[in-house]
């Protein structure tokens, strides 16, 4: 009789020990040197954006994969889709901070999204970082807000800095996409930066998500002679110009901003990529044990070569984990103050350090695709 | 804690039912005369950008500017209303989709007023707004066993819940009153209405017009439940989405949009694994109900006999 | 810079006008709007590209393949989204133009499933052939391009007019009964149109693929509401009306880029609905003022 209630006893403990850990989730475990960590991930995984949303949850994918191997942490991701809309981001979010009790957030994947999370998980006293979100006064939202995204703030005045330099740049011609949070406040460092640099600006022409032919903006450009283009767009959109326009003829260097920095626009625009300026956090190429060892783990997973979108997330989780390492247990507020406190941390970006405000330091590297291949622009 | 049942995540879930709710009616009182409009994601961007704009610069009270959106709304409900007049059915509809694009592509463009793509931010959240100003009269959440963003996200529930019960309260007595009557007249034969003496050009700019104001005022409540908005949020797939709640509930009762909006809010949120395939879902739902059920899920003779009435009820348009 | 305009306008424009013909025959036989017409052409384009860039095959190919695989997919919409709402009673006339919004949405999403999200490279030869007349580049797909519109148009209008088939549908599209009186199959002269209208929006993808050398996911949504656009400015059920005003919104666009601000480029369509609409809502070439159909 009493075997049995012990026995049933022991059941019930089998049974339900797991449900109270997941339901609790971050809570500390007490015993073992082990830090369980459950990490909420927001992305784009249906819709127009769903491209970038792919990798950024192969990047984290990789990098779980990579801790979990070593001892000392676990850490599990429950991701939840946002569709690149805000409202559903949030419910996301909510979703993560309360019903899944995670420790912190990775993402969400756009600026737009993130001004709308940012708010809820700072309130919620959860850290969450942007991978991928470049606009400005994002980790000012609150003090646990981060992100390891290289701001267009800091990029597009390096990019455009070395090329003015090395071109002798006059005048020059802007191309942005409108619609979008992420091209237009590109396009707003470029112009502020332009004129600066006191160059002359021929004009200014924009262009639309999704568009398929830019021959109308181009033909105008042409016919204004500019030394070069300084084009604020996305690779999707960005490869298609590059490429109408050197079919075009237009020889000129193009000046991109952080999303025009991906190894698709050589994929997709081919030879016509030839030209492209790009500021980037990210540089594949680069001579550094981390970055081989990445990228040929990326590739033999995924098949293509990680962009920066994977490799920004491959370096928050990887951050994340250090930051947890620091704290020593799952807890939210300690992540937080461990997180903030990360300087000089070496991950596939390089070098990489917070500021008093969260925000990113470190030097983005120049990069110009020469006969097909992002090469380091000296 | 004793409330911590009360999960802001699914607060947040019901609160974008609410206003998903508002709009899947305000698409059923348009229709309600006969006329589809498509444009009410336009109306919706009116209403959330007047708000928007008047509270964050202008210094407005949310309430105040919760109306004004309303009511700006409203106005480009006329404004648009009267000239559609001479369109009808399918015509209609296309021009009214066209009015929601031009509306997006101002709001892109027109940047000195709207942000461009860049949309507006920390426009007042209801909810924190509600909070700061009960914490400065010395109340704190903790002392009714709330945490500060269970009582956010609870208060933002609540207001929504509380709107959309008196919008909603509305639009079913107007169903049984005069013009609701006049509306199911103009909708089952416009000609036949005229010669029994009701004026339809009243009826129909006055339904359009109401449909408009319900979309803005939604509008309005989304800015202010989601503090932030840009014209990427109302596309021509927000339009689309607003008539499925519609079609799918059912477009001939008051409780169809409702129930649609309800269901197809919350149903995607409760699959999100499958969250992958929803416009799939979506169109199949679209396709499947135009051929199996038109009506929609909820028609007056269901209400009706859910109701255990044999009379056409109150809501029903078939009481004319 | 005009003539490299308007060469560039006129191809825009003549692209505009083989997918507003798509429209303007549905529109004309059944009076309704296929919504799903936008998609099924990016079909086609997805379908060529796939021939011509994936499996590296000729581009008759590739236009064989899209017109067999649109042509079909107008074949499921008329079965599947069209015909079982036709005739009943109780229908709106709303009903086929939310089942096609039903199908539209459908294969938006399948081809993102199918292709995938980003921009799609259709790489073809023939996109590269070109030859300068004083300053300005032509290239030979732009003449194709603009060929084809007229000859679709020139074949479609002779069809109507000259034809027992095409004289069936013109039938069928004056009164359903009547033409079922004087012994014309209509169903399977509805299904015909139907067909015929999806294959022309085949040939439109595989030649926006040629034209623009990138296919995405998106193009169907906004082709499709241009060519929306255009049939109301051009009259519904217009054939000539159709190709003008293609040409005219594809030249507009063109030149309001050129010579103006390029941010209001894609209102511009929305603005000629609207004002056509309200001004004469029988559109440019349109037969007479649209009758209160209900």
């Amino acid at each position: 009789m009493n075997g049995k209630i012990r026995l049933a006893g022991l059941v019930f403990a089998f049974v339900f020990a797991p449900v109270l850990l997941g339901a609790t989730g971050y809570a500390e475990k007490g015993k073992g040197p082990e830090i369980h960590a459950k990490i909420g991930v927001i992305s784009i995984l249906t819709g127009p954006g769903a491209a970038y949303g792919e990798a950024i949850t192969n990047g984290f994918k990789l990098a779980q994969e990579e801790m979990n191997a070593r001892a000392g942490l676990r850490i599990d991701l429950v991701i939840e889709d946002s569709s690149g809309k805000q409202e559903q981001a949030l419910a996301a979010a909510q979703k993560l901070i309360n019903s899944d009790q995670v420790v912190a957030i990775l993402g969400p994947t756009l600026s737009t999204e993130m001004k709308v999370v940012g708010p809820e998980a700072n309130a919620s006293g959860v850290p969450i970082m942007g991978t991928s979100t470049t606009a400005q006064g994002i980790t000012q939202i609150g003090k646990f807000v981060f992100r390891n995204s290289l701001p267009e703030a800091l990029a597009i005045p390096a990019s455009i800095g070395k090329a003015v330099r090395k071109y002798n740049l006059r005048k020059v011609a802007l191309l942005y996409g409108n619609d979008d949070v992420f091209t237009k406040s590109g396009y707003d460092t470029m112009k502020k930066v332009s004129e600066e640099m006191k160059l002359a600006i021929l004009t200014t022409e924009t262009f639309q998500k999704g568009q398929a032919d830019y021959k109308a903006q181009l033909t105008k450009i042409k016919n204004l002679a500019p030394d070069a283009i300084f084009c604020s767009a996305l690779y999707e959109e960005g490869a298609v110009i590059l490429s109408q326009a050197r079919k075009m003829g237009i020889a000129v260097p193009f000046v991109g901003g952080n999303g025009f920095n991906s190894p698709k626009v050589i994929e997709i625009a081919k030879g016509a990529a030839d030209g492209l300026v790009v500021a980037t956090p990210w540089f594949g190429e680069k001579d550094d044990p981390k970055v081989k060892a990445f990228v040929a783990k990326y590739e033999k997973r995924y098949g293509k070569k990680p962009d920066q979108f994977a490799a920004q997330a491959y370096d928050g989780l990887t951050l994340m984990a250090e930051g947890l390492k620091k704290a020593g247990k799952a807890d939210r507020a300690a992540l937080r103050d461990a997180l903030a406190g990360i300087r000089n941390f070496h991950g596939v970006l390089g070098t990489f350090s917070f500021d008093e405000e969260r925000d990113v330091v470190m030097e983005p590297a120049v990069l110009i695709i020469r006969n097909g291949k992002f090469q380091l622009f000296r | 804690m004793a409330v911590d049942w009360l999960n802001p995540y699914h607060l947040q879930v019901a609160s974008f039912v609410l206003i998903n709710t508002l709009l899947g009616v305000s698409i059923y009182v348009t229709l309600a005369t006969g006329q589809l409009s498509l444009g009410n994601a336009g109306f919706m961007s009116i209403g959330a950008y007047t708000t928007a704009i008047l509270t964050t610069r202008h210094g407005f009270p949310m309430p105040a500017g919760i109306v004004a959106g309303s009511v700006v709304a409203a106005l480009a409900g006329i404004a648009v209303g009267i000239p559609s007049l001479r369109l009808t059915g399918v015509y209609l509809a296309i021009a009214t989709l066209g009015f929601g694009e031009v509306v997006r592509v101002v709001f892109v463009n027109w940047e000195s007023l709207t942000g461009g793509a860049v949309g507006i931010a920390a426009i007042p959240q209801m909810g924190r707004e509600l909070l700061a100003s009960l914490r400065d009269a010395g109340f704190a959440p903790e002392s009714i066993g709330l945490r500060g963003n269970q009582f956010i996200s609870l208060s933002v529930f609540l207001i929504l819940f509380a709107s959309t019960l008196c919008a909603i309260g509305f639009f079913f007595r107007l169903g049984s009153s005069r013009v609701g009557r006049a509306y199911a007249a103009v909708r089952m034969d416009e000609r036949a209405a005229e010669a029994a003496g009701i004026d339809t050009t009243y009826y129909k700019v006055l339904a359009f017009t109401q449909g408009a104001m319900l979309s803005g005022f939604a509008g309005a409540l989304f800015a202010h439940a989601t503090s932030y908005i840009s014209p990427a949020d109302f596309t021509y797939h927000r339009a689309v989405e607003i008539l499925v709640f519609a079609v799918f509930g059912g477009s001939e009762h008051l409780l169809g949009p409702v129930f649609g909006a309800m269901l197809l809010t919350a149903l995607p949120e409760l699959l999100r694994s499958v969250s992958d395939y929803r416009y799939i879902v979506y169109g199949i739902l679209l396709i499947a109900m135009m051929v199996f059920r038109p009506q929609g899920l909820i028609d007056p003779p269901l209400v009706n006999r859910l109701a255990g009435k044999k009379a056409a009820g109150g809501g029903s348009r078939d009481a004319a | 810079m005009f003539a490299e305009q308007l060469i560039n306008g006129i191809t825009l424009g003549s692209i505009y006008a083989i997918v507003a013909l798509g429209y303007t025959l549905v529109f004309g036989v059944l009076d309704i709007i296929n919504m799903a017409h936008g998609e099924i052409f990016m079909f086609g384009a997805f379908i060529g590209m796939v021939i011509v860039t994936k499996m590296n095959a000729p581009l008759a190919a590739a236009f064989a393949g899209a017109v067999l695989v649109t042509a079909a997919l107008g074949y499921l919409l008329e079965r599947v989204a069209l015909r079982p709402l036709r005739g009943r009673t109780g229908v709106s006339h709303l009903a086929p133009l939310i089942s096609t919004i039903g199908v539209s949405i459908l294969l938006e999403n399948l081809a993102h499933h199918i292709f995938g999200a980003g921009n799609q490279l259709f790489e073809t030869p023939f996109a590269e052939i070109r030859f300068t007349i004083g300053s300005t580049t032509v290239y030979l797909v732009q003449v194709v391009i603009l060929a084809v519109s007229v000859v679709l148009m020139g074949g479609l209008s002779l069809w109507l007019a000259r034809t027992r088939s095409g004289k069936g549908l013109r039938a069928t599209a004056e009164s359903l009964e009547t033409a079922e009186l004087l012994g014309v199959d209509t169903k399977r002269i509805i299904t015909a149109t139907v067909v015929i209208a999806s294959a022309m929006g085949g040939i439109a993808g595989v030649l926006v693929g040629m034209a623009f050398n990138y296919i995405n996911n998106q193009i169907g949504l906004s082709m499709g509401l241009k060519g929306l656009a255009i049939i109301i400015f051009g009259g519904m059920g217009s054939v000539a009306g159709a190709m003008a005003g293609g040409l005219i919104l594809g030249l507009s666009e063109t030149f309001v880029v050129a010579y103006g601000s390029s941010g209001y480029r894609d209102a511009i369509a929305f603005l000629t609905i609207i004002v056509v609409l309200l001004l004469r809502p029988q559109g440019l070439f349109g037969r007479a003022a649209p009758e209160a159909r209900r």
